[in-house]
């Protein structure tokens, strides 16, 4: 993953109003913090963030340039709008040159199933570490093809050198099962529902 | 129809409508969803109503997910009756939906079949809603 370079400025009033103005002035309210050293609160450019997290994926390294100085950081947490799906705010965390992280990365599925079958996909990131400047963006599990009654488990995923699994391996990743019919939807429905009355508790 | 089997207290307040969802606002079990845009009381009917139309559109081969329960009892007077007398008796079960939320998923291998049958559950809601997929829309 390729290092990318931001402008930061370091913010100087707190609280939600003093959020509200940064985000109506295009930035990000935004922390860093790491190592033990005390938090820096920042402002980080939303269009330019955006594209960052857009194009090199959830675990992006920055190189911050904070009024002359320069800090390596790793994005641990974007925090969305519900609705508007804009970034309300970021979590940085401070990482040192060969210095190993454990970030989340995101399972990617490709390929078509054989007709007839139901993707069922159980965990969408697994748990890895990795040298803080060379996480991958994405590990890809391949199903073009497949019949029903495949199963990956997250020690089946094939992750480049140098990563190593954190996330229990016996952890279910994706499961392709038998197409449900229509009559085994609806009884899986009645099995949720239960007419039998409310009761309250003495 | 979905209905809690024992509850502490019959009759409740009225839930708080203000605000949006602080969880439950992405799709995580299926491909596609539908987010609430608006707040509103979803009862256990029009929930039961959404999952047919989904179901009966699709037939088969997918799998639908139904995130959110009528846990909040609604109560009303009988007509005519005059005011005082207590709290009338329990009419509804209510999902207190803050705009936001995923109420149901699905998945489904042809796109365009699951968007249609989201879209003909939205119409049994109270709300406007719009159809949200596990990774899109982001930023």
């Amino acid at each position: 993953m390729s290092e990318v370079r931001l402008a930061a400025e370091q913010r100087t009033e707190f609280g939600k109003g003093a959020a509200r103005r940064t985000r109506r002035a295009g930035k990000i309210p935004a922390v860093l913090y790491g190592h033990g050293s005390d938090p820096k609160h920042l402002a980080l450019p939303a269009l330019e963030f955006a594209r960052v997290v857009r194009e090199h994926g959830q675990n992006a390294v920055l190189t911050l340039d904070i009024d002359s100085a320069t800090e390596l950081a790793l994005t641990k947490t974007v925090t969305t709008h519900p609705i508007k799906n804009y970034i309300e705010h970021v979590d940085l965390l401070l990482v040192k040159r060969g210095e190993k992280v454990v970030v989340d990365l995101p399972v990617v599925l490709t390929g078509d199933t054989a007709p007839g079958t139901l993707v069922a996909q159980d965990a969408t990131s697994v748990q890895i570490e990795a040298d803080a400047l060379n996480i991958p963006e994405q590990v890809e599990v391949s199903l073009a093809g497949v019949q029903a009654g495949l199963q990956v488990h997250a020690s089946d995923l094939s992750l480049p050198e140098g990563v190593t699994l954190v996330t229990d391996p016996d952890t279910l990743i994706v499961a392709v099962n038998a197409a449900p019919t229509a009559a085994e939807m609806d009884s899986e429905a009645a099995e949720d529902s239960d007419d039998a009355g409310t009761t309250e508790e003495s | 129809m979905l209905i809690p089997r024992r509850v502490k207290h019959r009759k409740q307040h009225h839930p708080g409508r203000s605000g949006a969802a602080k969880g439950g606002t992405r799709v995580t079990f299926g491909e596609f969803g539908i987010q609430a845009l608006e707040p509103a009381y979803v009862t256990n009917r029009q929930i039961e109503s959404a999952r047919i139309a989904i179901t009966r559109h699709i037939r088969r081969g997918g799998k639908v997910w139904i995130n959110i329960f009528p846990d909040r009892p609604l109560t009303k007077k009988p007509a005519e009756t005059r005011m005082g007398s207590g709290k009338g008796s329990p009419e509804w079960w209510v999902a207190n939906i803050k705009p936001g939320r995923v109420l149901f998923e699905m998945s489904f291998p042809n796109e365009t079949v699951a968007r249609e049958a989201l879209r003909r559950a939205i119409h049994k809601l109270p709300m406007k809603c719009r159809i949200v997929t596990r990774e899109g829309g982001e930023f």
